[in-house]
């Protein structure tokens, strides 16, 4: 590993450079009249649609960017582009620094089957196959034997808490779990990239939260890069390093949820972050003040990934500032109760 | 070309010539193909010539055909003869095939044929209509032949359409029967079987074309008898058709190469001849006695060595 | 006004009947030819039959000729290179047939096949013995219990028990080689059309149409071409039975690919599925659903073709059958055709279980328990072997009941069947004298001339007018295409005969066939119990209706509707208990809750929604009364198109004559089905069932 050049390194996992799908029957011909330019305008008077429209981003190394949009946002598209699962009709596409657009069809074969995973929002489980079939199925497109397939596939059914279910069909399982086997079937390959179409949407909100939890301590585990669509805001929130928002085919902003929340970018975007109960999602370090050396500050400290929430009591029982920690125990700011009430009541409280 | 060349070998080798001078050569073993159709003569037969064919050490195969098709077969080598050839119904796609090339006529059985519109016997015992079978006494009663269906007309039940055309409307208008008797085809002989026996069991007056040799000449079934055939008598060679059926002749028929390719059992084939007794008695064997066709034929042939013996040789 | 008269369909169609009475009236046979063109078309492609006669046997015959050697003859011959293709790929099929039935039954054929024939002559040991029906039995019964379960193995074991006690195990064994290739040869076929048809949008639209002919075409039209092109035998018998086999397996299978859910599809991609990794591993498993049904309709259609597939000479059953019925043995010809339901139910059931089999990774058996099967069968093979010498010592020459019960020689019920026919006819011939007067003078009598009676321009008016009110210019296009060409044949009289029969059964059908499934419809049992019914009648052969309706109807136009009915009821019977039976609960309990009686809800509710399914089955009823005009022409008296396509097999021109005559039937199918389809499809959209 250490020997790798420096460069690649930093080389973002996915990088997406003025990607754009549209639709319409006339797209080929206004594409090649119009030198392969794309007039927004003018393709969208022609009757085309922009499913996707000049989307540029990266997604680095052990990431996770959750692709935010109500239904016909385009966020389906985008991820479909960079699986490649749909043409892009123009833009660049690399993953780990390869142009994916220019892959021919044995490339992306095995592209697709050692670089990436995909879980899908109804399961898409083949219904013939077993549980035990079901996961071991991309390593048998592999060209893995049937043993050492269903090995493998043994020991992803146990990651994702399904054992004792191996024989089962996919008929015989709920929801919650059939996305399970959907999950394990993704990791089976040990992707580097891990694509969620909207993998929890189809279940109901008490299961959604437990596949959540579920999936963070896999991704705690396993460290993916991770490309996840949702329609869901909150669930956008708890789960993303960065969030995009797309509405039209048009990425509206792209960022941490804390500065989505504390910045929305657009009215559409603030849209989403008034309802959003901020001291839910606020971690300490994003209301964090400099320290001030002088000050004197309280005798308890606040960890800086903690979400205020769980400390807000404590904080606004001390008088004094409270520090705040990084992990190495390192004080990186303070946290003054009236940061603490502007999260929970707002700018204009007082 | 290829036409004249093929009608040229039929011609030959019909005239027998060439069946002499193959003689000598020992059969192929591949099997000869015999048809079977489905009624029960035809079959006992073909299991009957088969076991001669078998006596003679050549190979036999039975294949299911139908009894108009099988010329076309013949034709193509698919079936290598048909043993029962009847003049007026199957006389015309035995002629065509021949026409076409690659069918052999390979000589008529003893037997002759009829086929003859008919009352079962127990119409004449019982009297229905006096004074038949003359077809005169069919003018005096008609309703002893009616049929819910006919309109208070007698009515005769011809064979297929396709048997022998307009033969028995045209007959009925020259005869001056047409006021008083219409003609129902039947689509296939089962259905004539099938009102035969319907009839039987109620003693009802029915007249239906049939033919002989049959089964159902055990049973007594008698013939109308019609002013007698003549030449030119009937309507396509330009009479009005007021006669009777000819007699016809029971041919045989075979593919062109079977002279070449079996010289032997050609030889016994072109030979071969049964009577009307003989064919009444194969198909009685099934259809009285109840036997399957297999078991009729090997009856047959172990009970009538004296007449098949003089075949093979 | 206007806008009103465009949404009342109701009284477009008034109109459209004011419109066609007036036509029906009016117009006369005229001395005019063109005047008369209004009453009949005059018969612009009678040449059509002729041409491609002669078309196909050039290209059979005399297109392009090669020498070959004859051995035989020792003499080079001069033969067709297209018939010679054509008959090596007979070759091939009948030597799996033969190599199946051989196994199972003994036989030469296939070890003439890698030696000579005169090689078997000299060596007469090497003839295959076939197998004893005890070692068939013991087997199939054991793969039944594998593939399924306890009642599966009881259900094989008992059919195979009946068909061998029976004395049919031979002619069996020989239907059961053919069916089996036949079938699987339409599967093959059927899956890789279907495949090509979802992936090329072009040939989809190409075969469509094709598919609706091959389906609606009585499969008597193509006997002919069928000797013609590949022979005489159990070969030309597949063959025959494939083309008519095929058509539903590629519906199904273009049908379930189209259904495969685009996600999983994508899932395949994701695994890095090759192009054919992920037809062949996701989307066919995926579609199974549907591409099982296909199978099972392949299933049933080749048994439903057993019977005519002997006309062209396949062994078997059918063959058996014909030659029962044309000796007058109804008791024997059904007990035949209870060997022909017997195999479909078997194979059915077998092939659902095989598909739906699963493996076990986990069971760690030991070695005894992982070859079980194995042993168990070799005990069947041996103790099978070893009982069948026993038998011959026990039997001497007589019949081997352990090893073959020879055909015929078994326990027969023929006695009891005859005599209940001879009863039947005794007791009830005449009491139905006065019914059959009526039904012919009053019923069929008028409705005939009235079909015949009706101008060719009204018959296009009604038809095409129809067609618009239902599904607009394109429908009335499509409609007036088909109709034009039986219009221009030679044969619109009998066309006509053949619409006035098909409609009086599918009237007399619907009404019984609809009554008995409301009232089935009504418990789940007897739902039940109807749908087993319906499955054994679709594969009893019809043929054997006809000798006993003839003895009670003679040859006559009743007698022939007696005859196609219980087969064109079947339909008519299961679509009205699955459209009653699939209403929805909770519209039957809002109607429950609303008061309505179990009258009111019947009629109110569930025949409502249930209507556009049944439509569905009333469109199904005319294909299967059409089938059946076959069998009406082969009892007589009707002077319609099946009439000649029976008789086509005599005919010298019988190719051209036999297709074209066979597209008629066809295209008054393909009328009433779109007209139907189209109806149905809008309506259940109406209704939100679509």
């Amino acid at each position: 590993m250490s020997n790798q050049p420096l460069a690649s390194k930093n080389e973002p996992v996915i990088k997406c450079d003025s990607v754009y799908k549209i639709f319409g029957d006339n797209t080929q011909r206004l594409m090649q009249e119009n030198n392969n330019s794309i007039d927004v305008e003018k393709f969208k008077n022609e009757g085309c649609i922009f499913g996707v429209n000049g989307a540029s981003f990266e997604v680095h190394k052990g990431e996770m960017l959750v692709v935010m949009g109500l239904s016909g946002s385009g966020k389906s598209t985008l991820l479909r582009c960079i699986s490649r699962l749909t043409d892009t009709t123009a833009g660049k596409i690399f993953i780990d620094g390869e142009n994916l657009l220019e892959m021919n069809s044995k490339e992306l074969i095995e592209l697709r089957r050692n670089k990436m995973g995909m879980v899908f929002q109804s399961f898409a489980l083949l219904p013939h196959k077993t549980v035990l079939e079901n996961i071991a199925f991309p390593l048998q497109v592999k060209g893995m034997s049937t043993a050492q397939s269903i090995e493998r596939a043994a020991a992803m059914v146990e990651l994702v808490s399904l054992g004792g279910r191996e024989n089962y069909f996919p008929r015989q399982l709920s929801g919650g779990q059939q996305q399970r086997v959907g999950i394990a079937r993704s990791l089976a390959v040990e992707p580097d990239i891990w694509f969620l179409d909207e993998p929890f949407s189809a279940l109901d909100p008490l299961i959604r939260k437990e596949m959540q939890d579920e999936f963070l301590r896999l991704q705690g585990l396993l460290n993916k890069t991770i490309l996840f669509v949702t329609h869901d805001f909150d669930e956008a929130l708890r789960l993303a390093d960065r969030i995009a928002i797309m509405k039209d085919g048009v990425i509206e902003q792209i960022d941490t949820p804390a500065n989505i929340v504390l910045n929305p970018a657009t009215e559409y975007v603030a849209k989403f972050t008034n309802e959003v109960p901020r001291e839910k999602v606020l971690k300490c370090e994003d209301v964090m003040e400099k320290q001030d050396k002088e000050a004197k500050t309280s005798t308890i400290t606040v960890a800086a990934e903690a979400i205020i929430e769980t400390v807000a009591e404590a904080v606004l029982n001390e008088s004094k500032p409270v520090t705040v920690v990084n992990k190495k125990g390192k004080t990186v700011g303070v946290l003054n109760r009236k940061s603490i009430i502007h999260v929970l009541f707002g700018e204009n409280a007082h | 070309m290829k036409l004249t060349k093929l009608m040229a070998t039929s011609a030959l080798v019909g005239a027998g010539m060439l069946a002499a001078s193959f003689a000598s050569a020992a059969d192929s073993k591949k099997p000869i193909v015999i048809p079977t159709h489905n009624w029960s003569s035809q079959v006992v037969m073909a299991h009957v010539i088969g076991g001669i064919f078998e006596s003679m050490g050549n190979n036999v195969e039975y294949v299911p055909a139908d009894s108009q098709g099988v010329y076309e077969a013949i034709r193509n080598g698919d079936v290598t003869i048909s043993h029962e050839v009847w003049q007026s119904t199957f006389g015309a796609s035995f002629y065509n095939a021949m026409e076409a090339g690659g069918v052999i006529d390979a000589g008529t059985h003893e037997a002759s044929t009829l086929e003859e519109m008919g009352v079962p016997g127990y119409v004449i015992e019982m009297n229905l209509c006096p004074g038949l079978p003359n077809w005169e006494a069919l003018k005096d009663c008609p309703e002893v032949f009616a049929t819910a269906d006919s309109g208070g007309k007698g009515r005769w039940l011809e064979g297929p359409q396709s048997w022998h055309g307009d033969l028995m409307p045209v007959r009925l208008e020259a005869l001056g029967l047409a006021d008083k008797y219409s003609v129902t085809f039947a689509g296939s002989a089962d259905a004539i079987w099938a009102e035969l026996e319907s009839a039987k069991k109620e003693k009802r007056g029915i007249i239906t074309f049939n033919w002989t040799p049959n089964f159902t000449d055990a049973d007594g079934f008698v013939f109308l008898e019609f002013p007698e055939y003549k030449e030119g008598c009937r309507k396509e060679d330009g009479g009005d058709g007021s006669c009777g059926s000819p007699k016809g002749w029971l041919k045989k028929a075979a593919n062109y190469q079977f002279p070449k390719t079996h010289p032997a059992a050609y030889k016994m084939f072109s030979k071969l001849s049964f009577t009307t007794t003989q064919i009444g008695q194969m198909a009685a064997l099934v259809d009285i006695d109840k036997l399957s066709h297999e078991d009729a034929a090997k009856k047959w042939l172990a009970d009538n060595e004296a007449v098949w013996k003089p075949f093979t040789q | 006004m206007t806008t009103a008269f465009k949404q009342n369909k109701l009284l477009q169609f008034g109109l459209l009947l004011v419109v066609f009475l007036l036509l029906y009236n009016f117009i006369k046979p005229s001395d005019d030819p063109y005047l008369n063109m209004l009453w009949r078309l005059p018969a612009l492609i009678a040449w059509l039959p002729q041409w491609l006669t002669d078309t196909i046997k050039y290209i059979m015959f005399d297109w392009i000729s090669v020498e070959i050697y004859n051995p035989e003859l020792e003499d080079t011959e001069e033969v067709s290179l297209v018939k010679e293709i054509t008959r090596s790929l007979s070759w091939f099929v009948l030597f799996f047939i033969q190599s199946i039935r051989e196994f199972l039954v003994g036989g030469i054929k296939t070890i003439v096949t890698f030696t000579s024939w005169d090689f078997i002559s000299d060596n007469p040991w090497a003839e295959l013995p076939g197998l004893p029906w005890t070692v068939v039995f013991g087997g199939a019964t054991l793969l039944g219990y594998n593939l399924g379960s306890k009642k599966l193995a009881a259900l094989v074991g008992i059919s195979l028990a009946y068909i061998s006690i029976f004395g049919q195990w031979e002619p069996t064994m020989k239907t059961i080689s053919l069916v089996l290739i036949a079938a699987l040869i339409s599967v093959i076929i059927g899956l890789f059309l279907g495949i090509f048809a979802y992936r090329s949008k072009a040939f989809e639209v190409l075969i469509t149409p094709i598919l609706g002919v091959a389906q609606t075409m009585p499969a008597f039209s193509y006997l002919v071409p069928m000797i013609v092109l590949f022979g005489l035998g159990d070969h030309a018998g597949a063959l025959a039975t494939v083309i008519y086999a095929t058509p539903p397996m590629i519906r199904l299978t273009l049908l379930g690919l189209k259904a495969v859910p685009p996600e999983v599809v994508e899932a395949g991609l994701m695994s890095g599925c090759t192009r054919f990794q992920l037809m062949y591993g996701v989307m066919l498993p995926t579609a199974r659903q549907n591409i099982l049904i296909g199978v099972n309709q392949v299933i049933m259609q080749c048994l439903a073709m057993v019977v005519i597939a002997s006309l062209i000479g396949a062994q078997g059953l059918g063959d058996d059958l014909l030659k029962a019925l044309n000796s007058l043995r109804i008791g024997k010809a059904l007990e035949l055709g209870i060997c022909i339901v017997l195999i479909a139910i078997v194979l059915d059931k077998l092939s659902l279980a095989w598909a739906n089999k699963q493996t076990d990774y986990f069971s760690n058996l030991s070695f005894s328990e992982r070859h079980r099967n194995k042993f168990i069968l070799m005990t069947i093979l041996v103790g099978g072997i070893i009982l069948a010498m026993i038998g011959k010592l026990v039997f001497g020459d007589g019949i081997n009941y352990f090893f073959i019960i020879d055909t015929n020689k078994g326990i027969t019920t023929d006695w009891f069947w005859q005599a209940g026919v001879d009863w039947i006819i005794t007791n009830w011939y005449s009491s139905l004298e006065a019914f059959k007067v009526w039904f012919w003078e009053d019923v069929l009598s008028p409705i005939k001339n009235a079909f015949l009676g009706m101008p060719v321009i009204a018959t296009f008016t009604l038809v095409a007018g129809i067609g618009y009110i239902i599904g607009g210019l394109k429908s009335a296009i499509i409609v007036s295409a088909y109709l034009l060409f039986i219009a221009l044949t030679a044969w619109w009289d009998r066309a006509l005969i053949t619409a006035y029969l098909t409609t009086i059964a599918v009237l007399v059908a619907v009404t019984f066939g609809g009554v008995i499934g409301i009232l089935c419809a009504q418990s789940t049992r007897a739902t039940k119990v109807l749908l087993i019914i319906c499955d054994t009648l679709q594969t009893f052969p019809s043929f054997i209706y006809l000798i006993p309706a003839i003895m009670l109807f003679n040859v006559s136009n009743t007698a022939v509707l007696i005859a196609i009915t219980p087969y064109a009821m079947i339909p008519a019977m299961r679509y009205t208990v699955e459209g009653l039976r699939n209403v929805s609960p909770s519209l039957q309990d809002a109607g429950s809750m609303s008061g309505v009686n179990r009258m009111q809800r019947l009629f109110s509710i569930e025949l409502p929604l249930a209507f556009p399914h049944i439509v569905l089955g009333i469109n199904q009823t005319v294909m299967f009364a059409l089938a059946m005009v076959i069998i009406g022409a082969l009892i007589g008296s009707t002077a319609d198109l099946g009439e000649l396509i029976v008789g086509s097999l005599s005919d010298k021109d019988g190719i051209g004559n036999g297709l074209i005559l066979g597209l008629c039937v066809a295209f008054i199918g393909l009328i009433i089905d779109h007209l139907l389809n189209t109806w149905a499809r809008a309506r259940k959209e109406a209704l939100g069932l679509a």
